[in-house]
């Protein structure tokens, strides 16, 4: 998009020499167009195992019922709705990725904003099953849909927010799905031109006939805006909606305003930890380091930390309404978290979620690759524990205190979750496969104007500041391992 | 007009081509290809397109014929001609008699499927216990035996009768003893019969034999007064009762009876005319009466005497010789009053013992003679038949067997070879008797080492009839054809000893006719008939007389000093045990029921087993942890069990249960729980509850099915109680007074103008009433369907009842405060100041359900009339309906409880559906269910209502729950009525709605728990 020279005191969004439009296609398209590495295999396989764990405990579940559960009178929810807010909310990042960050011509998103995006649509995907799986009836599914009957004015229940979530998660599921269908277009374009045979074929019919002419690209810019923009709300609606699921219940501990905010929040923090985790193997993995650099990597922990603080702030507010709200039942469920028998599990919500991210403050924890990747594990461990904890400690010891009880996952119960991220990652695997992982087509918009080249060539011009090109330079060596011997020569 | 012109169709026609003069003879123009098609050549030909068209049309055509075809159609023919008092959908009510009650049971399409109390019985005005609301399901238990055996083997009747008649004559010839084991009969019939047959076998006697026993009562009052009988206490009568270990509310002699007698004096009414009962219980362990104590003193069973001893003194004024003072500061501080207040209330005061002890028993006698409490509160004349076991008689028995003076054995409903505390013995023994035969309906543990099992008819099958009262007579009409190849026992005694009536029914007819009708002033077929309906006579009481004590008590005093001294535990790991009955399983005889094995226990809410309750103080002592199993050995018998700490519980003793371990009892009770009988001990001449034993510990650990793991209300006002003192200056205390809070408008609820409409369905209850002994728990079962869950599930808080009894402890700390929060209780060091508050608690129906809001597919909605309806057929199971219930009611069918071989003990057997409320259908996995309020009953009460042109009148409907209650805590009605007892009830100053600050209008009013708890505070 943008035709001008960047700033050289912007660090550069490409790294790597000889960085051409022909090399970031068989870069991107190495794995895609080659037969899988064994370390391909192995994940592969792991995860294949787990996807067949969560087809066999799901079936489990369906055949003997609910029951099979740790569920009780109680719990009504205990790891079905908490492993379903979880993946929701890391579905959140793509959105955000994609949408929020395009309409704010962030153009760092063009590097992950592919796999971000497929990372939702599968998180969204094992969501969608948590709430399937979860029906004591799911074979009535469709009760939950507003469909004509036969039963004249039988309608579903629109004040309840399970049914905003019926709409809320297929609208979402669909406008990813599309938004990223969209943005593959000229990729799978590109494959299909590379491609022979068969593949040639599949493809071609993929890139629903993509020609490259100047209009389809100018079509194709509008609809992505046009979709960003129709994302950009959801972003905030589904979880907002997904929250309500708890705000708008009678349940100390749920009953509270402050949740869409803070769900917000915190569904963005928990979504950039997972792309975190994702992309800081993938990079490795694939060889893509060029174009998913340190600086990615620091504003996505920037991000991390500003959500992170969000939550953090969300939480003491919880308290604080608590204490001062005078509300018998409200005040003895957060002191539960802490004094109950679930005191542990409040720790790791608390602990992982506000205490560990404050870590990132400090730029060499940020610029750290191995303690980002622990830290994006930690920060999903923590969001886990943060829906278990607003789910299970609330539920389990309530108004009367004679259902008070313990919720205990079986072996089920772990076997589904297990499972479904098992899941996760057979889609995610399959996913770099079949499509490019970045976005060819937009990275490529990056490498006049923002790469090292670009700014390579600025240097070459020699119309800077100095100390704007030392510090350029200066930038290059201490994050990433670019030889500046080059430099030298200008 | 002819034409002439011609027509043609081509240029064939037109030149009349031999070709298609040829072609046009044929109907269709070109040959159809059917030989080729049927050959399978023309499969391979390529189908043209008409030919497609025509395949298709045929095919369309064909199915369609073939759908036309009949499916072939069953038809059932219940009633080819119907019965005339039968309509199918319509119950039809019998009065019988369940334990001396008079009772109605419920059939439907000739099943008797609910058993309720006639409210015209006398002695419980309609109340059942938990046990006899769920006898109806033992009527379809298909373990019963379904022939008679002979030495192992299933026989028919004849050939058994040949038997038995053979051998009893063989006998007779030989003068060597026949002797009939029973427990207590109480039903003039059948003691007819039983004399009829002794006449016939003169060396036969008869042994009353109870495995839990009332022979000290009897034997004392035969001391004392020369009348060897139980007395029937009126508890309705005294103004302050002090029991010593009796647990009259949930298991002693007659406590359906006396639970009704007792809440007259401290229920809404009662309190209305500024009334209220004083109850003071001495006791070691937790039992239902002592939970509704007003004041409890904790006590060993080796200190029961000591105190009876002091407070003889107290109340007498002398001292007996040999007295000493109580170790129990608490209990001897408490006696000085108690027989102060005795005193103050003499001839309304009652004092009881639980002991079966004759010395403590006459020693009672002596109290309550000083106390003028005969012709008052006891009442000697109208006796009780209920109990008249003789203990010594059956000892003797067993050293008669062992002897080989009996060579014929006859078991009715006695189980000694599972209850005697010897039962080793009574096995040992039997080997030397001839004829071993039992009525039992199981081959159960006794019936087992018989040759000879004649069984008998269930009581829903059998005619006959029953006093438990002197001069209340109660009749048995049968209500279903026999299940299986059974026969009445009194028909086989009759048949064996050729009584010139073979049939029993004529002979009740006759003893009726004879003697009783008259009783009741009817006569002839017409008071037969109208017996039939009514279900009892009832004589006049005969005019209570005073009795006064004047046997000499040194002697007594002696005797029961020495036993204390001689029962008290001392050493190391040693402590008492007493043993009590559960008022779920009593003496298990029933303990193959599943809907008792799954009732919550009144005190522990413990399911499916028994336990070892000791005192906190203890486990701490002793170093053990809740479920720790632990070895309890007395006397060389020992069994192990989980600890279960128990607030209220003496320090020093163990409180076991018996009834538990049946072996032989039927895939449901097998094995459940350890059997405690072997610790009953026979001293002076009865068998005696309390033993020291010595316990040691396994190191497993097995976790109690309980349907409530919290105990303490936390200080919530979810309890609200109050003190007699305090009611007495402001009735409405505590209550917060509902009626003066201010009313907010509806700002998102829809309007129901639910005020406006006829009906409006609500409920009170009245917390002062209930005493927790759980026969609603088990009324509900009957009626809704309810599935049993097993002790797994319950463990895992599954268990489905929709109404259940919540059972909150408090303590009082050193200053005599109420302590209810987990945190302050856990900082106590004396736990034994406990107080108990039962709340019965189901659906509230809120007019503001937060469930009907949730539910995504309003399959939980509200009714124009104040229900809260669930619609299964529509639910998908999300369950969040439950979530957001805050009175946590509602329950999930986590499997299909109905069709799960998992569950198959419990319900599920070709026979046990045959109990099932037809009027409600069974819940399949994954729906909701929760408290309808008895929609279907109050759908019958409309309906009849609309039959009769009239409008439902107060009181046509009644709630299972309510319908059983023997203290007539709960109460159903309409609230649009103002006249209602609901709307009165609810307009109560007690009347408090259970979190009624989130503002979801419930519609179940709950009355403040009063506190008679004045002055004495030991």
């Amino acid at each position: 998009m943008a035709s001008h020279n960047e700033s050289i005191i912007r660090e550069p969004l490409i790294t790597g020499s000889d960085i051409t439009y022909a090399k970031i296609t068989t870069d991107v398209l190495r794995p895609v167009e080659n037969a899988p590495t064994k370390a391909w295999w192995i994940g592969f396989s792991m995860a294949a195992v787990g996807a067949c764990l969560w087809v066999f405990a799901v079936s489990w579940t369906f055949w003997f019922g609910v029951g099979s559960w740790g569920l009780n009178k109680t719990v009504g929810w205990a790891w079905d709705i908490t492993g379903f807010v979880w993946w929701v909310g890391i579905g959140h990042a793509g959105t955000l990725i994609s949408a929020i960050l395009l309409l704010f011509r962030q153009k760092w998103r063009n590097s992950i904003n592919r796999s971000a995006e497929a990372m939702t649509i599968f998180a969204v995907i094992c969501a969608a099953t948590y709430i399937v799986a979860h029906m004591g009836r799911p074979w009535m599914f469709v009760y939950s849909l507003p469909l004509p009957n036969q039963y004249g004015s039988l309608w579903v229940n629109f004040n309840s927010p399970l049914i905003w979530d019926v709409f809320a998660i297929s609208t979402y599921f669909s406008v990813s799905l599309v938004f990223w269908y969209t943005g593959l277009l000229p990729d799978l374009a590109t494959i299909r031109d590379r491609a022979t045979g068969i593949r040639r074929r599949i493809y071609s019919v993929c890139s629903f006939g993509w020609t490259g002419s100047v209009k389809t690209w100018q079509r194709f810019e509008t609809v992505s805006l046009i979709l960003a923009g129709i994302s950009t709300p959801l972003v905030l609606s589904v979880h907002t909606i997904v929250s309500m699921d708890f705000a708008t219940s009678l349940e100390p501990g749920w009953h509270t305003t402050i949740f869409p905010p803070y769900f917000v929040a915190g569904a963005i923090f928990s979504g950039f930890a997972m792309v975190q985790t994702l992309l800081l193997v993938t990079r490795k993995v694939l060889g893509l380091e060029n174009y998913i650099t340190m600086f990615h990597i620091e504003s996505m922990n920037k991000i991390i930390l500003l959500t992170g603080s969000i939550v953090g702030v969300a939480y003491m507010t919880e308290f604080f309404i608590a204490y001062y709200s005078g509300g018998e039942y409200e005040q003895y469920t957060f002191l539960n978290r802490f004094i109950g028998p679930y005191w542990w599990a409040g720790c790791m919500m608390y602990g992982c979620n506000v205490l560990m991210t404050q870590l990132m403050w400090f730029k060499k924890v940020r610029t750290n690759i191995a303690i980002s990747w622990v830290l994006s594990i930690v920060v999903n461990i923590g969001m886990w524990f943060e829906r278990f904890v607003i789910i299970v400690t609330s539920l389990h010891r309530d108004y009367i205190p004679s259902s008070w009880a313990m919720f205990y996952p079986t072996w089920v119960d772990l076997s589904v979750f297990i499972g479904s991220i098992g899941v996760f990652f057979t889609c995610f695997l399959l996913f770099i496969r079949v499509f490019p992982s970045i976005a060819m087509a937009e990275v490529k918009l990056l490498v006049k104007s923002s790469s090292e080249q670009g700014k390579k060539k600025l240097l070459a011009e020699g119309h800077l500041d100095p100390s704007h090109a030392e510090f350029y330079k200066e930038s290059l060596t201490k994050f990433d391992s670019v030889d500046l011997s080059e430099y030298e020569k200008v | 007009m002819d034409s002439n012109k011609k027509y043609w169709k081509g240029l064939e026609e037109l030149n009349n081509d031999p070709e298609f003069v040829e072609k046009n003879k044929h109907e269709f123009a070109e040959p159809i290809p059917i030989e080729e098609v049927l050959s399978g050549a023309g499969l391979m030909n390529k189908t043209p397109r008409r030919d497609f068209l025509k395949a298709l049309g045929f095919g369309v055509g064909a199915v369609t014929l073939a759908a036309c075809q009949k499916v072939p159609v069953h038809k059932s023919i219940p009633y080819l001609i119907k019965p005339e008092e039968i309509t199918p959908g319509v119950a039809n009510y019998y009065s019988s008699t369940y334990d001396g009650h008079a009772i109605l049971v419920k059939t439907r399409e000739g099943r008797p499927i609910k058993v309720e109390g006639n409210p015209n019985d006398l002695l419980s005005k309609g109340g059942l216990s938990a046990q006899a609301q769920a006898s109806v399901l033992d009527l379809y238990d298909v373990n019963r035996l379904k022939n008679p055996v002979l030495n192992g083997a299933d026989v028919t009747w004849n050939e058994t009768d040949a038997f038995v008649k053979n051998e009893l004559a063989a006998i007779k010839t030989g003068g060597k003893k026949i002797r009939l084991v029973s427990s207590s009969v109480h039903s003039p019939s059948t003691l007819a019969v039983i004399a009829d047959f002794i006449a016939q076998y003169p060396t036969a006697k008869h042994i009353n034999y109870d495995a839990v026993s009332y022979t000290g009562i009897i034997q004392a009052n035969k001391n004392s007064f020369d009348k060897a009988v139980l007395p029937h206490y009126r508890f309705d009568k005294a103004d302050i009762i002090v029991s010593f270990g009796a647990d009259f509310l949930g298991t002693w002699i007659s406590p359906v009876e006396f639970t009704s007698q007792y809440v007259q004096n401290r229920n809404n009414k009662s309190l209305q005319n500024k009334k209220m009962s004083r109850h003071i219980q001495f006791e070691s362990g937790m039992s239902l009466t002592g939970t509704n104590a007003d004041v409890r003193i904790l006590i060993k069973p080796s200190e029961e005497g000591v105190a009876l001893v002091n407070l003889y003194n107290q109340i007498s004024g002398a001292t007996l010789p040999g007295t000493k003072k109580l170790n129990n500061v608490n209990a001897d501080k408490a006696l000085t009053l108690v027989a102060k207040e005795l005193l103050a209330a003499k001839g309304k005061a009652l004092v009881v013992c639980g002991s079966n002890d004759v010395a403590a028993q006459v020693l009672v006698n002596a109290i309550n003679s000083l106390l003028g409490s005969y012709a008052s509160t006891i009442d000697l004349d109208n006796y009780s038949n209920q109990y008249s076991g003789n203990d010594a008689e059956f000892v003797e028995f067993v050293s008669e067997m062992n002897r080989g003076e009996v060579d014929a054995v006859l078991f009715l409903n006695a189980n000694p070879a599972y209850d005697y505390h010897n039962g080793s013995a009574i096995k040992d023994a039997l080997k030397k008797v001839r004829l071993r035969l039992s009525f039992s309906d199981h081959n159960d543990e006794t019936a087992s080492l018989c040759n000879v099992i004649a069984p008998n008819h269930y009581y829903l099958e059998s005619w006959g009839d029953d006093s438990i009262i002197e001069g209340y007579y109660t009749i048995v009409q049968p209500t279903i054809n026999p299940v299986y190849n059974t026969r009445q026992a009194e028909q086989s005694l009759l048949i064996w000893s050729d009584n010139a009536v073979k049939d029993y029914y004529t002979y009740v007819r006759n003893n009726w006719d004879k003697n009783l009708l008259a009783k009741g002033g009817l006569s002839g077929q017409k008071g037969w008939e109208t017996l039939l309906q009514t279900g009892f006579v009832n004589v006049a009481d005969k005019a209570n007389g005073t009795y006064t004590f004047t046997r000499e008590l040194n002697g007594v005093a002696q005797t029961i000093l020495n036993q204390s001294s001689q029962s008290e535990a001392s050493g190391d790991n040693k402590l008492e045990v007493q043993l009590y009955q559960t008022v779920a399983i009593r003496d298990g005889k029933r303990a193959n029921n599943p809907w008792l094995q799954e009732m919550p226990d009144p005190v522990s809410k413990v399911t499916w087993d028994n336990f070892a309750a000791m005192s906190p103080a203890d486990i701490k002592k002793f170093n053990l942890a809740q479920f720790d199993v632990i070895n309890i050995d007395v006397n060389g018998y020992s069994i192990a069990l989980p600890v279960l700490s128990q607030p209220g519980q003496a320090q020093g003793t163990i409180s076991v249960a018996v009834g538990y371990g049946r072996t032989m009892s039927g895939p449901v009770g097998d094995g459940v729980g350890k059997n405690a009988f072997p610790f009953h001990s026979f001293r002076n001449g009865t068998f005696q509850t309390s033993a020291i034993a010595t316990f040691s510990k396994t190191g497993d650990n097995v976790i109690l099915a309980q349907t409530q793991t919290h105990h303490s209300f936390e200080g919530r006002n979810v309890i609200r109680e109050t003190t007699f003192k305090e009611f007495l200056k402001d009735p409405s205390s505590s209550s917060g007074d509902e009626r003066k809070h201010k009313k907010y408008d509806d700002l998102f609820w829809q309007d129901y103008e639910i005020e406006k409409k006829p009906y409006n369905w609500v409920m009170a209850i009245d917390l002062n009433a209930c005493t927790g002994c759980g026969a609603c728990v088990v009324a509900c079962s009957a009626e809704n369907n309810i599935p049993v869950v097993g002790r797994d599930e319950v463990r895992r808080r599954r268990e489905m009842h929709w109404i259940r009894i919540d059972r909150y402890y408090s303590f009082n700390n050193e200053e005599g405060k109420s302590i209810s929060e987990e945190q302050e209780i856990s900082t106590l060091k004396d736990l034994d100041h406990v107080s108990v508050v039962h709340q019965p608690m189901l659906c509230q129906h809120c007019d503001h359900a937060p469930c009907e809001t949730v539910c995504p597919v309003l399959a939980t909605v509200h009714s124009s009339e104040g229900l809260n309806h669930m619609a299964y057929n529509r639910c998908i199971g999300t369950r969040y309906c439950a979530n957001n219930c805050p009175y946590k009611v509602r329950r999930f069918n986590w499997f299909n409880y109905w069709n799960d071989s998992r569950f198959d003990n419990y319900l599920i057997n070709e026979h046990t559906h045959l109990v099932l409320n037809p009027d409600v259908t069974t819940r399949f996995r994954g729906v909701m269910e929760k408290c309808s309020m008895c929609i279907q009953r109050i759908q019958a009460g409309k309906l009849k209502a609309k039959i009769e042109k009239r409008p439902v009148k107060d009181g046509d409907i009644k709630v299972a729950c309510q319908q059983t209650c023997p203290a007539n805590a709960i109460v159903f009605g309409n609230r649009n009525d103002p006249d209602s007892e609901v709307s009165k009830a609810l307009k109560s100053e007690r009347t408090y709605y259970v979190l009624e600050e989130l503002d979801v209008q419930p519609g179940i009013g709950y009355q403040v728990k009063v506190r008679n708890t004045a002055e004495l505070e030991a």
